[in-house]
This record gives C-alpha cells, sequence and structure tokens, in this order.
C-alpha cells in the first residue's frame, strides 16, 4: 500500500462519503423514532392491505421487537440499495476516471508498481465503506438506546451489521473487478453496476412471486439474510461470510487484470 | 556514433497493432546514454504508441522495448526509478491545487527534496496556487513540466512536451533540454513541430502511419534542408536577369521564389548583385522535408492502402 495515494484518497471522496453517511443516518434515526409498537400495529395493517409492494422492498415481516423493525425497514432495501449509489460512485471516482481521463499516467510514472497502485485503491474503497457503515450503526445503536433503553439487543445488532458489510464487500469487488477489467469507461462502471441492479431487481422480483424463488438460488444478494444473521443462524453467517470472500476475490481479481492489461493512458 | 556507447533506450521490431492501419510496426531504434533524441511524426503516426509501450502502458505484440536493460513492461516501476515521464494529454487531477499535485506527486516518487521543484516553478513562472481545473491548458503543461524534470531523473520521455506553451516557455523550454543535455541526461522527445526538435536534438527519427521511415543525425537534415525564398527585385531588369541566370527560380506575379538547401552563402552573396524592394523566408514544413528526403514515392506508398497487408494508411494531416 501507497500511504501518501491512500491519504490523497481519503481526502478526495471523503465528501461523497460524508453527504451518504448524512443521509443514511437520517433515514436511520428516522425510523429508529417511527418504532412504537402501537404504530407498528397500523403500519401491520397498511402491510396487510397491499403486502406485494411491502415484499417488493422487504418489509414483509411482521415486527415486534425494535430490531425487527429496523431489520424490516432497514436492512431489507435502504441499507443494501442505497449504499450502492455509494460503491457506484468510489468505483468510478477511484478507478474508471483514473484510467478514461489519463491521469492513471502520472500515477504509473511514479516507482510504484500497478499492483500497489491498485491494491492501495481498492483499499480505501473498502475502508470509507467501512467507515460509513460503522458510523452509521454506531449512530442507530445510540439514538435506540436513548429513546427506547435497552429495547436492542446489542449482539445481534452488531452480527446484524458485520454480516452487512459482507454484502456491501461483495457490491464494491463486483463494481471495483468491472472498473479493473474493462477500458471503455462506460462498460467499466456499467458492467459492475448493472450486474449490482439486476441482483437487486431479481430479489424485488422474487419477493413478491413464489414461482420465481428458485431464481434465489443464482442471485448472490440472497446470501445475506438478516434476519438470520440476528439470531445468529449458521447458515445466515457462512452466507455473510460467502459474500465477503467473493467481494475480496473480485477485487484481487481486478487488482491482477489492472496489473496485467494494457492501458491506453 | 561508435557501439562502444551505451544503449539506454532500446526498441526493436516493436509492433502493437491496433487496427485500421494505427499502432506502431516493426519500429527499431535505440537512444544512446546522454543524447537527445526526436520522435517526429504527424498526428497520429504512433508516437504516443511508442511512447506507452516505453511506459510499459502497453504490452507490445511483438518486439521489445527497453530501459537500462530493463524490459518496459516487465520492470517498469524500477525503470521509473530514473525516469522523468510527461504525458502526451495533460489530464491531472482536477481538484487539486498545482502546489498539492506536485507535493502530491514528489511524495509518490519519493523525493527527498523540494530545491528543484521550487527551481523549475520558478523558472516557467508557474503559479501553483490556483486549482489545475481552472488553469489554461499552457499552465497545465507547465504543471507537468516540473512534475516530470523535478526528480532529476537520468532518462526524460517528453511526449509533445511543448504543446500549449507560448513561444517564450517554449525558448525556456529548449534550454531546459541543452541544460540537462550538458548534465548528461538521456532525453528522448516526440513532436509533430520541427523547430523545438531541431534546435535540441542528436539525431531524429521519422515516424508516418506507425513505421519508422527514417533515423538521421540533426547535422545531416539540417545540411539537406531546403529553404524558400521569396524575392522582389527593385527593378524588373533585375528580375529578369536573375530568371535567366537561374532557370530553376521560379516567377511568381511580382517577385521570385528561389529553393535554396544547405548553406544559404552563396546565395545571400550572389544576391548582393541585385538591388532588392524585398525578401522573405519561408522553411519547409515538417511534411514537405518527408517529400522531399523520402520523394514522391515515399509519399504515394504511404497514403495507398499496400494489397498484401493493412498496415500502411494514410497519414492524417489533422
Amino acid at each position: 500500500m501507497n500511504k501518501t495515494l491512500f491519504a490523497k484518497e481519503i481526502r478526495s471522496n471523503l465528501f461523497v462519503s460524508t453527504v451518504i453517511t448524512i443521509v443514511l443516518i437520517m433515514y436511520v434515526v428516522v425510523v429508529v423514532g417511527m418504532f412504537d409498537p402501537e404504530l407498528g400495529k397500523s403500519l401491520d395493517i397498511m402491510m396487510a392491505s397491499m403486502p406485494e409492494v411491502f415484499a417488493a422492498f422487504g418489509m414483509a415481516n411482521q415486527s415486534s421487537t425494535l430490531l425487527d423493525f429496523l431489520i424490516n425497514y432497514l436492512y431489507g432495501f435502504l441499507l443494501t440499495l442505497f449504499p450502492f449509489v455509494l460503491v457506484l460512485i468510489l468505483a468510478n471516482k477511484l478507478m474508471v476516471r483514473y484510467v478514461d481521463r489519463g491521469t492513471m499516467a502520472y500515477l504509473l510514472a511514479t516507482p510504484n508498481s500497478r499492483v500497489k497502485i491498485a491494491t492501495t485503491l481498492a483499499l480505501v474503497f473498502v475502508v470509507l465503506l467501512a467507515l460509513v457503515l460503522a458510523i452509521n450503526a454506531i449512530v442507530a445503536f445510540i439514538t435506540a438506546e436513548m429513546m427506547f433503553p435497552g429495547e436492542l439487543d446489542g449482539i445481534a445488532f452488531l452480527q446484524l451489521n458485520v454480516g452487512l458489510f459482507g454484502l456491501w464487500l461483495f457490491l464494491a469487488g463486483l463494481c471495483f473487478c468491472s472498473a479493473c477489467i474493462f477500458s471503455n469507461a462506460g462498460r467499466a462502471l456499467w458492467v459492475g453496476g448493472g450486474l449490482g441492479i439486476g441482483f437487486f431487481l431479481l430479489q424485488m422480483v422474487t419477493q413478491i412471486s413464489d414461482e420465481l424463488e428458485f431464481l434465489n438460488n443464482i442471485n448472490p444478494v440472497m446470501l445475506f439474510d438478516p434476519y438470520g444473521l440476528a439470531s445468529g443462524e449458521g447458515q445466515a453467517i457462512l452466507g455473510a461470510v460467502a459474500l465477503a470472500a467473493m467481494g475480496v476475490i473480485l477485487l484481487v481479481i481486478g487488482i491482477v487484470t489492472f496489473s496485467r492489461r494494457d492501458l491506453s493512458i | 556514433m561508435s557501439d562502444t556507447n551505451i544503449k539506454t533506450i532500446v526498441v526493436s521490431e516493436l509492433t502493437k497493432d491496433y487496427g485500421n492501419g494505427r499502432g506502431v510496426f516493426d519500429v527499431t531504434f535505440s537512444v544512446e546514454q546522454g543524447e537527445v533524441f526526436g520522435f517526429l511524426g504527424p498526428n497520429g503516426a504512433g508516437k504516443t504508441v511508442t511512447m506507452r509501450n516505453l511506459m510499459g502502458f502497453i504490452k507490445p505484440d511483438r518486439g521489445t522495448a527497453t530501459i537500462n536493460n530493463m524490459g518496459c513492461f516487465t520492470k517498469r516501476e524500477d525503470i521509473q526509478n530514473t525516469l522523468g515521464y510527461l504525458p502526451g494529454e495533460i489530464s491531472i487531477m482536477d481538484d487539486m491545487t498545482g502546489a498539492a499535485f506536485l507535493e502530491f506527486m514528489a511524495r509518490m516518487k519519493r523525493l527527498r527534496d523540494r530545491q528543484r521543484m521550487q527551481e523549475l516553478t520558478r523558472y516557467f513562472e508557474l503559479d501553483t496556487s490556483r486549482k489545475i481545473r481552472k488553469m489554461s491548458k499552457g499552465t497545465k503543461q507547465k504543471v507537468g513540466l516540473v512534475c516530470a524534470f523535478m526528480a532529476s531523473p537520468n532518462i526524460l520521455l517528453l511526449d509533445e512536451p511543448t504543446s500549449g506553451l507560448d513561444p517564450l516557455m517554449q525558448n525556456r523550454f529548449i534550454e531546459l533540454i541543452l541544460e540537462e543535455k550538458r548534465r548528461g541526461t538521456t532525453v528522448f522527445l516526440s513532436s509533430h513541430l520541427f523547430e523545438e526538435v531541431e534546435k535540441t536534438c542528436d539525431r531524429v527519427a521519422f515516424i508516418r502511419a506507425g513505421k519508422l521511415a527514417a533515423i538521421e543525425r540533426m547535422d545531416d537534415v539540417r545540411k539537406s534542408r531546403k529553404r524558400v525564398f521569396s524575392v522582389t527585385f527593385a527593378d524588373e531588369s533585375d528580375s529578369r536577369r536573375y530568371l535567366t541566370e537561374h532557370p530553376t527560380a521560379r516567377k511568381t506575379g511580382s517577385g521570385v521564389e528561389i529553393l535554396v538547401s544547405g548553406s544559404i552563402d552563396g546565395f545571400v552573396k550572389e544576391l548582393a548583385g541585385y538591388s532588392l524592394s524585398d525578401m522573405t523566408m519561408q522553411e519547409q514544413s515538417l511534411e514537405e522535408l518527408f517529400l522531399h528526403m523520402y520523394g514522391m514515392a515515399e509519399k504515394q506508398s504511404a497514403t495507398s492502402v499496400p494489397k498484401d497487408d493493412n498496415q500502411g494508411k494514410a497519414v492524417d494531416h489533422e
């Protein structure tokens, strides 16, 4: 890793990461504030009236505890799809644009190997996502403790968030790998991005229709099982580990490809 | 140059085919230590592709490129320890100020002191306090130049170094190259302008349509280079007298056009016997020089696609 590049890229991407974090925190605080067993009932009535709509956004479960409530309204959709926007922006800023505009030439005109440069950029990617997730989880936990002391199961909440990071890592790996492989800027960004969006759409479709449930077997995003993670189920933990592993493997494939390919810069 | 000289850059039968005649084909040349080597050719002739090979950005399809006996693609990061590079396209990180970018690059290059950087910044009268995004093309080019020279490298690869610079700064650049040459730096610079190459280089390679047309010593090029003088005589009788003595001279309107190659001494001394009202001189353009040095046959084979392969595509005249 190159410290100079690492520091520069963290600084350059801090603004966009902060904006996304703030937006996420706003949602999280609002959703935590919405928790009320009484209100929960009325939401349940609403859910019963249009189950497909709620199901499509992963909000189909009855929520009695605060944790279930958060999983239902945050971890099914908001905290999976919205950070994907950040993943796309970071993949674009950290790799796609560097190659497309030829700025990469300056980085490579230094005694640093391509592997080192790409590894540093991938690390910036992962560290920023980890920071966004950690800040978000901490704020959610503190808000919950302040509004409903003792309601939120801390260990389960931690497991849930660590598992969520596995999903984010997978998405990051997907987009970074694509950014490293393709020389055309559009393809570099949207092959990975398109696959990610495709997985999420597939998830929405299968949540509505039982007949299409077999598609879950080919959808890596379905490996993220928030309820299972919260209750510490082996299968769910395995799923999250698999997502994280795939993410790391994709990052490595990206870095290796980047170090071998032709760069028209 | 004798064989005992150390060859710093060696390019041998280098081929990189991008299809449609773009790329470089069987390019072979070498640059000796301490030599300033010019790489001349029109836009799209393959100058940047050659640079990319030397920088290890692309793998050759065939042939080899080495710097200090190290493979340009496989040992690229080791080569960078002693190399300064100016990319042909200026695309510097926009969101930084010039000073922040130079400091960042100095750290990336593990540069210990910033003295040379500051010297160069002053030399090019560069205001580094502004964001690069707001800089003019020429100012960005200066940032790139400072970046390439600031580590006092032993080898310089410069892709169209004076593009965007005003004439004053172009001269400063030429001075800087001559200073580097005295210091013993090996310089490989590409250009589509004959003038900057003429003033700095020991040898020059001509490339067109991806193929090396020739490598010449600068002195030889200078000798064979022709100049076109347009002379207007003070009275008609002088004009007639000159034309009868010089059948090759061409009458144009009120004046006479004379092609002079090599030394102009004899030509000027002879004109002293005439009374002139005006005289202008035109340097041959790079294209004209090509035509002159390699004849019309060269031109024709370069502008029509040969039957046996698709390599010699028309030259880009833009």
